[in-house]
């Protein structure tokens, strides 16, 4: 076969694989494996019934959640205040629920950064190879080594909380493990012979990598946001239960329960209520998150 | 001949739901005697190891339900409490498997693992135990025994650790041997090397030797007789001379045109067209006949039953029924 | 195997040198001004200036740099700007608390976690097995210090059983103060050491040699310990060292949970009175952690595969 006809061949491969780049039926079937499953349907209505509380929050709460009372400290229980009230005489519930708005907002937009930018780094590192991928994959280990909620500690005794900070440290912690899945698959995508034909063919890299490697290395990382989502919530609540995170008097489900310790002996409403509601929001993802894998991957849990 | 030692009859080995079941072994029978040797042959896909495997009890069931019988030395195997299994396994019937290269523990030593085996069913002093591995391994040919009792299966090669297979399987001087493809994964040099070994503990331990392949040439180099199986079931058994000089069964006939000729290396090899059917879309009548050269209408809707048409030879074929019966 | 393990140790050289690095950066070049972050905004100029030149901020970065990196390797932290403590006398106070919290968590949660799992692991797919799945989910999701606010406020408040907050003096007195802080690190740990021992456990006994192990005559308790356990311990071994150093991490907040003296407890009251050498030395300390335990799995995979041993 002459160069020439090598070349024609490959960008007939080329378009047959760009023709069936979008998998017609995945997502019809996708859908519907996820919610077969009853605990996956009442996990997703838990999901989005907190995120309309989120969003509904000024709506929802029936007090101030910051409004301090002098006469109102330390209330069991109540038809006005449902869960009580704090040692400020703060309503728990109206704290509760706008508190929900700073553990989400992280939860959403933490994961959303990482993948980003660690997909970013993973394909660089996976598709250039050589030294840019010796020097990025050697970091990528070294952070991986921490636990993400000991990176976020540390990024964060380091920073301090403020929003951003929060979100600087939440992505910095979780950004390494989705350069680590994005390099892989980059790398496994880069062997398959459609890429190797497209690279051939002379297909531009920005339209090999857009094309190609992009589209076919998506299931992982959303599967890694869906999953980490949860782990997000989970940090944010400890980073501020350890009053590291969201600063008061601002609420989150973490420095409620920071401050129900701290009044332990007058009232335990908050602490139960604020860690209840974090169980509940990172096991309705957690559960979502494993019906994900369990599509996507059917072996592991056989 | 009355020694029969291992006598299977009506084996069948089904998964999936009852109603709709899989059928991987269907309605198998045959024997060998003490100290012979069988071969099975056929495709993957026959269900000859699947056969194999349920002498020794280790199909998982479930999912797996086996029925008819399989007797050894007259005591059914399939009867045999669950429990006293393992008394049976590695004592009276050895196995040596197909992938050598994973069928050993990677984090024990070779002595330990051929150990294990001598231990499970004889209590003997750790000296006593160490000779006879020692014997075990020069037995099956393992140079410099005493330097590799402490090595891993890491360090050797694919036909050293089919050796140490072949120790461990022989280390109860078991009256059965089992052998699933011993040589598939091996060099064409190294598989000579191996059913040397096999033939040479046959003469020594006088063992009975059930050998599993796909290779008619393995089987004319160390059986005596042999059966061949096809999507599950025997089509033909017969001594191994007589199945060379006249293979009934015309699945039989291409196995033989397919395998290559020393003498006439010009021969263009025979290939049997298509390829085994999954038991799931096997209908009535016979499985090969899709594929076969001398294919019947009765073919389509009856299973021929396996009949004899000479001593100790029978086969499974409508064709050949009819060209007798002519 | 003895040029492995150095190979190691050596491998450990840079790691450390970019996490001093990584350090360095956070604390100095990140914005903010450390004088007055640590004497606060009432400071005046003198005080600050004071302050910069004492703690040597005048420098030029590189110089800083060297100072910092030359202190650190001779473990040389400061005192802490609060109390004026030497910040290694700081350490040596809290350290041992951390490390008797961390060992002794992770022995519970082993201790229960890989009995649940080996079970579930031969019950697959009945009702022990759907529990652990549905155990390691719960476990996955309750946060650390709210299951230990749980068990503060019942059994220590509620009920009296246990002390409030404190290390206790003695070892019976210690024991009885950790049992619920390494109980609410254990718990939620055995979730995650069960769940892995029974994946781990299962593609094991998938796997050729263990049917070999059959074929000998093994019984099944043979098989699955000498056979299964042992070469599911590779896998199980990494989630071991995932589990101290998440359980390290979790140490931090369940240490304020308790009240109980520790690196963790350190590091966060450091944060709150901007103490910075003492945040600078605690996070120092976390990431040596982080960096022993490693090296601490590696030298036990040597131990386990006798494949890595060979290699050298």
């Amino acid at each position: 076969m002459t160069d020439a006809s090598t070349a024609e061949a490959s960008a007939e491969l080329v378009a047959e694989r760009e023709a069936l780049a979008p998998e017609p039926g995945f997502r019809e079937a996708f859908a519907q494996v996820i919610l077969e499953r009853p605990s996956t349907r009442i996990a997703f209505v838990v999901v989005v019934l907190f995120i309309l509380i989120a969003v509904f929050a000024p709506l929802l709460a029936p007090h101030d959640p910051l409004r301090q009372s002098i006469l109102q400290i330390n209330r069991q229980p109540s038809w006005d205040h449902w869960l009580g009230t704090d040692q400020f005489g703060r309503d728990v519930l109206s704290r509760l629920i706008h508190g929900s708005q700073n553990s989400l907002i992280f939860g959403l937009l933490s994961p959303v950064f990482a993948a980003f930018f660690g997909t970013l780094l993973g394909v660089t590192a996976g598709y250039m190879g050589g030294i840019v991928d010796r020097v990025i994959s050697r970091v990528i280990d070294m952070l991986m080594a921490f636990p993400e909620l000991l990176l976020a500690i540390l990024i964060a005794a380091a920073l301090g909380g403020s929003f951003w900070n929060i979100v600087v440290v939440l992505t910095v912690a979780f950004t390494p493990g989705f350069a680590r899945v994005a390099r892989a698959s980059t790398m496994a995508v880069k062997q398959e012979p459609y890429v190797e034909a497209a690279v051939a063919a002379g297909v531009s890299t920005p339209r090999i990598i857009f094309r190609h490697i992009v589209p076919n290395i998506a299931a992982p990382i959303v599967v890694l946001m869906a999953l980490w989502s949860a782990s997000s919530i989970r940090i944010e609540a400890t980073l501020s239960f350890l009053g590291i995170g969201t600063q008061p008097p601002n609420p989150s489900w973490g420095n409620i329960i920071r401050d129900g310790l701290s009044n332990m002996f007058a009232t335990q409403w908050p602490i139960a209520a604020g860690g209840l509601a974090i169980t509940i929001v990172v096991l309705a993802i957690s559960i979502i998150g494993d019906s994900v894998r369990d599509f996507l991957d059917p072996e592991t849990n056989q | 001949m009355s020694d029969r030692l291992l006598d299977i009859r009506d084996l069948s080995v089904e998964f999936g739901p009852v109603a709709r079941p899989l059928r991987v072994v269907d309605r198998v029978s045959f024997s060998i005697d003490a100290g012979k040797t069988l071969g099975i042959v056929g495709e993957s896909g026959s269900g000859k190891s699947m056969t194999a495997l349920s002498v020794l009890r280790l199909v998982p069931e479930p999912p797996a339900r086996i029925s008819g019988q399989i007797l050894f030395d007259g005591r059914d195997l399939l009867k045999v409490p669950r429990r006293n299994m393992p008394a049976i396994r590695g004592k009276d019937i050895g196995m040596i498997f197909q992938e050598p290269m994973a069928s050993l523990n990677p984090l024990m030593s070779i002595g330990d693992q051929i150990a294990e085996a001598i231990m499970l069913h004889e209590s003997m002093s750790a000296d006593r135990r160490r000779e006879r591995v020692l014997d075990l391994l020069r037995l099956v040919g393992l140079p410099d025994p005493e330097g590799r009792l402490g090595a891993y299966p890491d360090q050797f090669s694919g036909g050293m650790r089919q050796r140490v297979m072949a120790a461990i399987a022989m280390a109860c001087n078991p009256r059965l041997l089992i052998a699933d493809e011993p040589t598939t994964a091996l060099d064409v040099t190294i598989q000579a090397q191996v059913l040397e070994m096999m033939l040479d503990i046959r003469r020594r331990f006088n063992s009975a030797i059930l050998l599993i392949t796909h290779d008619l040439g393995v089987v004319a180099e160390v059986c005596e007789r042999v059966v061949v199986m096809y999507a599950g079931k025997v089509v033909e058994d017969a001594d191994v001379g007589s199945l060379f000089a006249n293979a009934l069964h015309p699945y039989t006939q291409g196995l033989l045109r397919s395998v290559p000729s020393l003498t006439d290396t010009r021969k263009r090899l025979y290939q049997i067209p298509g390829s085994v059917p999954p038991a799931r879309t096997i209908k009535a009548g016979c499985p090969f006949r899709p594929r076969c050269p001398a294919r019947m209408d009765r073919c389509a809707v009856e299973m021929p039953p396996l009949v004899p048409y000479a001593p100790g030879h029978r086969a499974a074929c409508w064709a050949v029924s009819k060209e007798m019966a002519e | 195997m003895a040029r492995y393990l150095l190979l190691r140790l050596l491998d450990l050289v840079p790691t450390v040198f970019l996490v001093l690095t990584l350090v360095f950066i956070a604390m100095r070049i990140l914005p903010g001004d450390p004088a007055l972050a640590a004497l606060g905004a009432n400071a005046d100029g003198g005080q600050l200036e004071a302050f910069r030149e004492r703690m040597g901020l005048n420098d030029p970065l590189w110089l800083q740099y060297v100072h910092f990196l030359w202190d650190a390797v001779r473990l040389d932290f400061g005192n802490s700007l609060m109390s004026n403590i030497p910040i290694s006398t700081l350490i040596a106070n809290n350290l041992p608390h951390t490390v008797y919290l961390t060992i002794v968590s992770v022995a519970l949660g082993l201790f229960i976690g890989i009995p649940l799992g080996l079970y579930a692991a031969t019950q697959r797919n009945k009702l022990p097995d759907n529990a652990l799945r549905i155990y390691s989910l719960i476990g996955y999701s309750v946060p650390d210090f709210y299951l230990g606010a749980i068990l503060l406020i019942v059994f220590s408040l509620n009920l009296g059983w246990f002390p409030i907050n404190g290390a206790g003096e003695g070892f019976w007195d210690g024991l009885h103060h950790i049992f619920l802080p390494a109980l609410s690190l254990a718990l939620l740990k055995s979730a995650f050491l069960g769940r892995l021992t029974r994946t781990s456990l299962l593609e094991v006994l998938g796997r050729d040699y263990v049917r070999t192990a059959r074929a000998k005559g093994a019984r099944e308790g043979r098989v699955i310990f000498r056979h299964g356990l042992r070469n599911a311990m590779l896998p199980l071994s990494t989630g071991i060292g995932i589990s101290i150093l998440a359980t390290l991490s979790g140490a931090v907040a369940i240490e304020l949970v308790f009240n109980r003296p520790g690196i963790g407890r350190l590091l966060i009251s450091a944060i709150q009175e901007r103490d910075y050498p003492v945040i600078q030395a605690g996070v120092m300390m976390f990431a040596t952690f982080v960096v022993l335990v490693n090296l601490l799995m590696d030298i036990v995979y040597i131990f386990i595969d006798p494949r890595i041993r060979m290699k050298s």
